[in-house]
């Protein structure tokens, strides 16, 4: 092409143009699903303990009471063995501890049963973990310490990259030129608009 | 699928898109301001305690039974248990499971007020004070605060002349039954003036400092005093 030279300077120009959106929706794309794992953690512990006041989010509570046939052994022993055998439990107690003349506690890992040896009422109470729940909620409280701080504040750096970086994957009028920066003030007005509402600390 | 053609379509598309997003926006905002109201919390809105102080804090709600409310459990062996005096004290002590229910007991109904806005009234506590147990270990002249120590670590702190008063104890029963393991079994601290967390469960030790050492909530952002009639809740 003798005069194929004369498209190249339109080329140039255009390629001295840096589009920076592939690189950002890939970056996004990527940090987005390594930080799936942690958000379901975070966000069903986040979900679990924000209603701490209407359960709880690690164990399931139990709470029944029996009644014994009378009289049971004097020896505390054999009054524990005699009431585990009424109630139908097979396992070994942790302990038997005589917690006053009239009540006997036989203790297990989850549970405890307070025996009153003079009225035959036996009160179960303890807790079951909720597995999953427990472990969630373990991690995100940080209640282990140590290497998770450096884990949680490297997702809330992810999750930092993927608010900001998602403000600029859209070019034009869906994007921060219109309904994104709409979208994103009325985002950032229910925190505003809340601590203006509820006083603020 | 249908698309705007016109002007017009688009303009009305728009302003829905607006009046939908701003109605949503102020739902959010307000949802968390409503506060339900009820019978039992209206009634004790109109009372009043013995020191003058209205019986309800502000933000409160009253419910029948105290909630488990969480935390990492201790060991619920009685027999394994143990209560540590110590810090700035002439008299160290430490004492089983068997001598703490050997000691004088007290048996009080008091109002405790959980943080996340819930409220038990009355709830019988039998324990011993802990200022029958400062009497004994003999806190140092320097001694102003008091550390509630707990299982895995768990701290509260309060001030030594709060916790001498007589309804700060050292509780092993609620409501006549022995202390549940979710409220904290066998032991746990009570300091119903403050806020809930303040009163330790799987309580394991009482150190008197001469300086003040906030706990696992009050440096997590949680109000160091804690007055629910002030609504200290945040630092």
């Amino acid at each position: 092409m003798p005069d194929g030279a004369s498209p190249e300077p339109a080329r140039m120009t255009r390629k001295r143009k840096t589009n920076f959106r592939p690189w950002l929706r890939a970056l996004h794309r990527d940090v987005g699903y390594f930080a799936v794992g942690l958000t379901i953690v975070y966000a069903t512990s986040g979900l679990a303990v924000n209603h701490l006041k209407d359960w709880d989010p690690n164990f399931r509570q139990v709470n029944r009471t029996h009644q014994l046939a009378l009289p049971l052994p004097s020896d505390d022993d054999a009054a524990a063995k005699n009431a585990l055998r009424a109630l139908g439990v097979h396992e070994q107690p942790r302990e038997v501890y005589r917690a006053s003349p009239t009540q006997l506690d036989v203790v297990f890992d989850q549970r405890t049963y307070h025996v009153d040896t003079t009225s035959g009422v036996v009160h179960e109470e303890g807790q079951a973990a909720r597995p999953l729940l427990r472990v969630a909620n373990w991690l995100h409280l940080n209640r282990g310490k140590r290497a998770w701080t450096y884990v949680a504040d490297s997702y809330a750096v992810f999750l930092l990259f993927l608010a900001l970086s998602g403000l600029f994957m859209i070019p034009g009028r869906k994007g921060l030129l219109g309904r994104g920066a709409l979208v994103a003030l009325l985002g950032a007005a229910v925190p505003i608009l809340y601590v203006v509402l509820s006083g603020g600390p | 699928m249908h698309k705007p053609n016109s002007e017009l379509e688009r303009a009305i598309a728009r302003r829905h898109f607006i009046q939908t997003a701003g109605a949503g926006t102020v739902v959010l905002a307000l949802g968390g301001v409503y506060v339900l109201s009820d019978a039992l919390t209206r009634e004790a809105r109109g009372q009043t305690r013995e020191d003058g102080r209205p019986r309800l804090p502000p933000g409160q709600r009253v419910i029948q039974a105290l909630r488990p409310m969480g935390g990492e459990p201790g060991d619920p062996s009685p027999s394994a248990y143990r209560l540590r005096i110590h810090g700035a004290v002439e008299a160290p002590f430490e004492l089983t499971f068997a001598e703490l229910l050997a000691l004088p007991q007290t048996e009080l109904a008091l109002d405790v007020h959980c943080v996340t806005s819930w409220s038990v009234l009355g709830a019988k506590f039998k324990g011993v004070r802990v200022a029958d147990l400062a009497a004994r270990a003999k806190p140092k002249a320097s001694a102003r605060y008091v550390i509630f120590e707990a299982a895995h670590g768990y701290t509260s702190n309060i001030s030594l002349r709060d916790a001498l008063k007589p309804h700060v104890l050292v509780a092993h029963q609620l409501d006549g039954a022995p202390l549940p393991r979710a409220h904290g079994a066998p032991v746990r601290a009570i300091a119903s003036d403050f806020y809930f967390w303040k009163s330790a469960k799987w309580l394991t030790g009482i150190r008197f400092s001469d300086h003040d050492e906030p706990g696992y909530w009050e440096t997590r952002g949680y109000s160091n005093h804690a007055d629910p009639w002030k609504e200290e809740r945040y630092a």
